[in-house]
């Protein structure tokens, strides 16, 4: 028998086929709801990512984010057994640092923020991140404001601050002598540098025979060079970063000053010296993380390895940087077992891992991470085109001299 | 004080005309095509990282070909996209070479990576030469000496060659010189890959003293349009001044005032363009006004 309506031509055995169907659909409903219930758990988390694209700290950037994106593989792009959705916007100014952190927390939805190569940036963001109440996880930025005065409960940062290397390094950069030049960058990274080690070396005794305030993305230094010939310091405190740095150290050599004068700096990017070259590059510096430091951590071996093979060269500081950070951003989600930002929050301030005889983590007063800081030295006779740096120590040699390193809640200035 | 100031001011000298050899070229095609090239910096930071692979792979006599390279570059970005502007409103030209230069920095970063990458100069110009107070290094005399030759030589290329006449009369007359059987868009062609080609040259010559990575650019557009604004807009001279002028002024703000430094030149160009609004050398050209 044929049904026959207007637009509808259908066989019985067709019509059986559909109510089949729909009894077929109708009985998988029930064993359909853990599906629809995995199909929401599947909804990706998103995490929005702050670094830079352009710019002059575009080397740097590139490393943090190779590690950023290195510590989401290794955990299977997962969190919270959802996946994770990295969005990637540009940070080529304070301003716009603000807004882009603005952009990710309202269209985006982002359940968390990382990034902010630079501290101004890093400040911007926290700010935002603040007052939007959004977990946000500061990996490169140095500035003692991040974790001090400009602190908030929202924000984490890694890299210890500018006053923490600066006493790492004072000690050591002391033996050349106490009449120092200062040659710094105009913004909060450079004028904390200034003021830490101007403070230090007066402590000690110590004279500052010069200091230039130095404009960002300067691509001639000769002119400072200069006067630092006619100061004849025993030692340049330098306090530029990224491709600034590369350019003076190279301008440093041409012209003649490399191991006529020490030149010292705190927070440098193995990419910075890379790009100076062997012929040129010198230094005395502090770093958190060397890939040829023989007393690595098993993990942090595993991670030099893991990038090697993925990128066919040595995994940088901020590789690693950018690599630690997500990795305890990921962290601090597991521990809260949620998207909610305090119980992120909660869970950031609870994540800890080993390294030796340290457990790192942040600290719940101010969200500075516990670590130790090293100290390095450009090697004399570079012969490798990677393998720039000795390791001359890890400071403090003590763990119990962590907190004291690190200052304690007044000496920072933190309340939240 | 005297001997810090002569020392400086020779310096500033220098730097000068490494600034002037870049912006000539942006001033020869501003001046003949009519085109504010925001892509000349690109083309700078193109030589340079030319010069560092033509070296790595061929050695250093194999560098030169590198700023032969960015100005065939040119010619084929004139012949695809520029020449499409001439007859429309100058804002085009703007946002199409800005466009330009952020597309040639991305292909840096995806040819050569995002990273700075390490570039000396020959041995045979390390070292440096100390008179007085006067410090000069060799390579930065050799580049003193180098951009005098080529300024030299670009200024008879235009006063004496045919080719420079058909071109000094194309700027100023183009129907003209093509009613009289000349093919004038090949010439035009020639031009910017000429202007492109000197950007290249500078960004040979600054590869071993700044660092070589994709955003280098940023460090010479700049001054280069300062550079041409205070000269005059297209006149080869004026960029010239104009250029040593920076340099000097760059290096003795420096000297007395370095938290001034990077505000040197605008503050230079500001003074220089209330006095004289078409700077230095410009002419009042018919095209332009």
């Amino acid at each position: 028998m044929i049904i026959r309506k207007p637009g509808l031509i259908a066989t019985r055995r067709t019509a059986l086929l559909g109510a089949a169907a729909l009894a077929g659909t109708a009985a998988a409903s029930r064993l359909g709801m853990p599906y629809i219930a995995n199909a929401a758990a599947a909804e990706p988390i998103k995490i929005g990512l702050i670094l830079a694209k352009t710019g002059q700290i575009v080397d740097q950037a590139e490393y943090l984010a190779n590690g950023t994106f290195l510590a989401l593989e290794q955990a299977g792009n997962k969190v919270l057994d959802r996946p994770v959705e990295i969005i990637w916007l540009d940070e080529p100014s304070p301003q716009v640092a603000q807004q882009n952190a603005q952009k990710l927390i309202e269209e985006n939805k982002v359940t968390a923020l990382i990034g902010g190569a630079l501290s101004s940036n890093c400040l911007a963001i926290s700010s935002v991140a603040k007052r939007m109440k959004v977990p946000y996880v500061a990996n490169n930025a140095a500035a003692r404001e991040i974790t001090g005065k400009d602190c908030s409960r929202y924000t984490f940062r890694l890299q210890p601050p500018v006053p923490v290397q600066a006493r790492a390094l004072a000690p050591y950069i002391m033996g050349y002598g106490k009449r120092w030049y200062f040659m710094t960058a105009g913004y909060a990274f450079g004028q904390d540098i200034l003021h830490t080690f101007t403070d230090l070396l007066k402590q000690a005794g110590g004279t500052v025979v010069g200091q230039d305030e130095v404009p960002l993305n300067t691509s001639d230094y000769s002119s400072y060079i200069l006067k630092i010939r006619q100061a004849k310091p025993d030692l340049v405190l330098g306090g530029v970063s990224a491709q600034d740095l590369s350019t003076f150290l190279k301008q440093w050599n041409e012209l003649g000053m490399r191991g006529k004068i020490p030149f010292a700096e705190i927070a440098v990017g193995d990419t910075d010296i890379w790009s100076v070259g062997p012929e040129a590059a010198t230094g005395i510096f502090t770093s958190l993380w060397w890939y040829n430091n023989p007393n690595n951590s098993p993990e942090d071996k595993a991670f030099a390895a893991a990038y090697l093979k993925k990128h066919g060269k040595p995994a940088a500081d901020k590789a690693w940087m950018g690599w630690f950070a997500m990795r305890s951003l990921l962290g601090g989600i597991e521990l809260a077992k949620s998207t909610d930002p305090e119980k992120i929050v909660d869970g950031l301030e609870n994540w800890k891992v080993m390294a030796g005889d340290v457990a790192m983590g942040y600290r719940k007063f101010d969200h500075q991470m516990m670590m130790r800081t090293l100290v390095v030295e450009t090697k004399a006779n570079i012969t490798d085109k990677w393998d720039y740096f000795d390791v001359k120590a890890a400071l403090p040699e003590k763990v119990a001299d962590l907190p004291a390193v690190f200052g304690s809640q007044e000496e920072v200035g933190c309340h939240m | 004080m005297l001997d810090v100031i002569l020392s400086q001011a020779v310096n500033g000298l220098v730097l000068g005309f490494l600034y002037v050899l870049i912006a000539v070229g942006l001033s020869i095609i501003f001046g003949l095509l009519g085109v504010v090239n925001f892509a000349h910096g690109s083309f700078f930071a193109l030589g340079a990282f030319f010069a560092v692979s033509l070296y790595q792979y061929f050695g250093w006599a194999a560098v030169l070909l590198s700023p032969v390279l960015v100005g065939a570059i040119g010619m084929a970005v004139e012949v695809t996209l520029i020449r499409r502007l001439y007859d429309k409103e100058p804002l085009l030209s703007l946002i199409m070479t800005f466009a330009l230069a952020l597309l040639i920095e991305a292909l840096i970063r995806l040819v050569w990576g995002g990273a700075g990458v390490p570039f000396s100069g020959p041995r045979f110009l390390a070292g440096f030469v100390e008179y007085g107070p006067i410090l000069m290094t060799k390579y930065r005399l050799f580049v003193l000496l180098t951009t005098i030759g080529l300024l030299f030589a670009l200024w008879a290329f235009f006063a004496f060659t045919p080719f420079g006449r058909i071109l000094r009369a194309g700027s100023r007359d183009a129907e003209m010189v093509g009613l009289l059987g000349i093919n004038l868009p090949w010439v035009l062609t020639w031009v910017f890959g000429l202007g492109c080609m000197l950007a290249g040259a500078a960004g040979l010559l600054a590869a071993p003293l700044w660092t070589v990575n994709p955003t280098m650019a940023a460090g010479a557009i700049m001054p280069a349009f300062v550079i041409v604004t205070i000269g005059g807009l297209g006149s080869y001279g004026g960029a010239i001044i104009a250029g040593l002028l920076v340099g000097v002024v760059t290096a003795l703000t420096i000297q007395f005032k370095p938290e001034a430094s990077a505000a040197a030149m605008y503050v230079l160009m500001a003074v220089i363009l209330l006095i004289r609004p078409r700077g230095l050398l410009g002419e009042r050209w018919e095209r332009f006004e």
